[in-house]
């Protein structure tokens, strides 16, 4: 094998000061990155992700349309919500997982920009999908108060927002496999304050939806989680083949 | 024909004394050491710190109310099961995620062994670390100088709920090895904690009794203080839970990978017993029917666990008036005394005062959610009262269980002040000294109840206030003001000098407790 059919640009070159590349070299490209996006989401497991995350937003339609509301006031009308919330930033903490470890990351040069690629795209999923479990479920309740997400669409994007920082943040500290560590955590003591009536903005549930500094630790949460999984990408444990 | 097969076949060593147990003994050392558990008990720790720990305290320092939040509605478990449930799965999934499972399949031991060992370490991990924290916190608790006896049946309920929960777990990773079987089971289990609270909150009788985080009808004053904690809930719910647990481990074992024939029908007995267990323990806990201790269920009820607490009282003397209570109340003695002493010198030597004052158990009661403190309205008759008067010569019983004590309370708007819980007892004694017993009492009643009160130190304008802050008075004004006809009669009664009183008092105070005056009696 020769590297007489690779049209690469000489070291040092300046972009774009090579002649244009013809049509079929672009489509090529074009084919390329779809197929790297591809076996990325693939070795990611995201359509399982997605399917879970479907999932999730049904049972935020079962949950609001037949109204499992725990007793105890508003607050505790946003467990199971918020539960369903933490399922879904859990799932896309885990989809960071990566199987192959060194030889990726030495190789794959477009890792962080997939790695960001999927986390944002996942996230907007997930709000996408369980938004629309709440609006039907809203819907199907003929408009009734009752059917209503407690805080509306405006804090199901943070608490997701911020709780998918959280897994992402954790799936950096602690692998991908454990990323769901971070927002079942967070779970445990948003319920806690919830339960005993604290309201910092650092525990973003507990706050109105338009509550300024739960929104800003928010989402100063799942920004440092972007850039830390799209900078360093998550830890990866020597000696284990890890999951599947 | 090759040497190999033509050779006799070598007959096969005895199998020494020993060997299996030995070897197995080895499989879940090795097994414990290379269990993922421990990695996540600190965080286990922490969260049991800020969720279970640190609320207990900002409460009465007694045991039943201590635990109210962490054991009785099952906050150490929502604490644990979710991520014993998640690593359990990790466990579970480990032979499936490295693909060995035809490899180990192939081992001498049948793979259901293998796993259950592998089960089997991650919940010795998950209940020692439970056992651990628990019991730090109880010592904790006993440093503080907690009142009562720790609700031992519980914390064994929240061992079988772990061990439920870690069976559970391991069980979906065993079936689905895949990264997403430990976010699944954590995500389920605190889903299923939250449907068991849901549930139970809103039911106090029936199949959900059984549920692991319903507290209505166990955790109210005085169990463990004045008569032991009832132990057939506790009974059923670890019969439930651990049938739980070995359905999930019995299922396990049922695929044809899992061993032999006589391996897979023991899983099949143990999966059917498991379900047969569960389902016999919530029959139980559908009979449960709440008695003036806790939950009885018929079918486990031990006579025995209803017999009080024996204990030496611990007493002083408010005006005079021994006042004795039990030693788990005995830091509240002094102000128990110091609220009564004006009241019982007012009323000194009338005949119907009190020669002494005691505390009596008190009994448990219905309705949703009933944390310890004051009892709800259970009838026509009103509330029960905290202080009653009765016998020959009087006596006054005390049911502290019905009161928010002096100091942190977890189920109140604040901490109980020491002017505040005085004002409520000299309230309550003067409602019982005047006869009102469990009603608001009649217009004369009232008004000698508001003279007293103001001759104990609580003036007319304070006294609705403290009315409304008293939880199931039964004559709660609806106004804040302190007039109107009866504080009219009530202000002319107190303008009397205390021998006129005094000697109205000691003529009239049984056709007043009868409720045979009215108000143009009083002088």
């Amino acid at each position: 094998m020769t590297a007489a059919g690779l049209h690469r640009p000489a070291p040092g070159s300046p972009p774009g000061s090579g002649p244009a590349l013809p049509a079929a070299t672009l489509r090529l490209r074009a084919a390329a990155g779809w197929r790297l996006t591809r076996l990325y989401l693939v070795s990611r497991r995201v359509p399982m992700a997605l399917a879970l995350l479907a999932g999730l937003g049904v049972l935020l339609w079962a949950a609001l349309r037949w109204r499992w509301n725990v007793a105890g006031g508003a607050a505790a009308r946003q467990f199971i919500p918020l539960t369903i919330e933490t399922g879904a930033a859990a799932l896309i903490a885990v989809t960071t997982y990566g199987p192959f470890g060194e030889p990726e990351r030495a190789a794959g040069r477009w890792l962080p920009v997939l790695r960001l690629g999927a986390a944002v795209a996942l996230t907007a999923i997930a709000f996408g999908l369980l938004s629309a479990g709440a609006a039907a479920a809203h819907i199907a309740d003929g408009g009734a108060a009752a059917g209503v997400l407690p805080g509306g669409t405006f804090a199901l994007l943070r608490n997701l927002a911020g709780m998918t920082g959280l897994g992402l943040l954790s799936a950096v500290a602690l692998g991908g496999a454990f990323g769901w560590v971070g927002p079942m955590a967070y779970l445990v003591v948003t319920e806690a304050a919830l339960a005993h009536g604290s309201v910092t903005p650092w525990v973003w549930p507990t706050r109105p939806p338009f509550d300024r500094g739960a929104a800003v630790c928010a989402g100063l949460v799942i920004a440092a989680g972007l850039v830390l999984i799209t900078v360093r990408g998550p830890r990866e444990p020597g000696g284990d083949p890890g999951p599947a | 024909m090759t040497a190999a097969t033509s050779a006799p076949a070598r007959p096969r060593a005895p199998r020494a004394a020993g060997v299996v147990p030995l070897s197995a003994w080895r499989l879940l050392r090795v097994e414990l050491r290379r269990n993922a558990m421990p990695w996540i008990l600190p965080l286990i720790a922490a969260l049991f710190w800020f969720d279970s720990y640190r609320p207990s305290i900002q409460t009465e320092p007694l045991y039943v109310i201590r635990t109210f939040w962490n054991l009785g509605q099952g906050g150490t478990i929502i604490d644990f099961g979710p991520f014993v449930a998640a690593v359990a799965a990790w466990m579970g999934s480990r032979d499936g995620r490295r693909r060995l499972a035809d490899l180990v399949t192939a081992t001498p031991r049948p793979r259901w062994t293998a796993q259950l060992a592998t089960w089997a370490a991650t919940a010795i991990w998950a209940v020692a670390a439970y056992l651990v924290f628990v019991g730090v916190m109880f010592a904790m608790y006993a440093h503080q100088g907690v009142g009562g006896a720790p609700p031992w049946w519980w914390v064994a309920v929240g061992v079988t709920g772990v061990i439920a929960f870690s069976a559970a777990g391991f069980a979906v990773g065993v079936f689905w090895p895949s990264r997403f079987a430990a976010p699944v089971a954590a995500f389920g289990s605190a889903l299923i904690l939250l449907m068991s609270s849901r549930t139970g909150f809103t039911h106090t009788s029936g199949w959900a009794m059984i549920l692991p985080t319903n507290s209505n009808g166990n955790f109210q004053n005085d169990s463990g203080i004045s008569y032991p904690w009832l132990p057939d809930l506790p009974i059923a719910r670890i019969m439930f839970l651990a049938g739980i647990a070995a359905a999930v481990l019995g299922v396990t074992g049922l695929p044809a990978r899992a061993g032999g024939p006589g391996l897979r029908r023991a899983a099949a007995v143990i999966a059917v017993a498991g379900l047969a267990l569960a389902g016999t323990a919530t029959g139980l806990a559908s009979s449960a029917r709440l008695t003036a201790h806790g939950m009885a269920i018929p079918g486990l009820h031990d006579a025995a666990s209803d017999a009080p607490i024996a204990y030496t009282p611990v007493c002083g003397h408010a005006a005079g008036v021994p006042v004795c209570l039990n030693p788990a109340y005995g830091r509240w003695l002094p102000a128990i005394t110091g609220a009564l002493a004006p009241e019982l010198a007012e009323v000194a030597g009338l005949p119907g005062a009190p020669a002494r004052a005691t505390q009596v158990a008190t009994g448990y009661t219905g309705g949703p959610v009933a944390p310890p403190g004051p009892p709800v309205a259970t009838g026509a008759a009103g509330p029960p009262q905290a202080l009653t008067l009765t016998g020959q010569p009087a006596v006054l019983r005390l049911s502290l269980g019905m009161l928010n004590m002096p100091g942190p309370c977890g189920f109140c708007d604040g901490p109980v002040n020491g002017t505040q819980f005085a004002g409520q007892v000299r309230l309550m004694f003067a409602h019982a000294f005047v006869g009102a017993g469990s009603a608001p009492g009649s217009p004369a009643q009232r008004a000698v109840q508001a003279a007293l009160l103001r001759g104990a130190g609580i003036p007319f304008a304070a006294q609705p206030l403290v009315m409304g802050h008293t939880d199931n008075f039964p004559g709660a004004p609806r106004s804040k003001s302190a007039t109107g006809p009866i504080y009219a009669a009530a202000r002319r009664f107190a303008a009397l000098p205390a021998t006129a009183r005094h000697a109205w008092l000691a003529a009239h105070l049984a056709a007043l407790r009868a409720g045979q005056l009215t108000l143009k009696d009083l002088p």
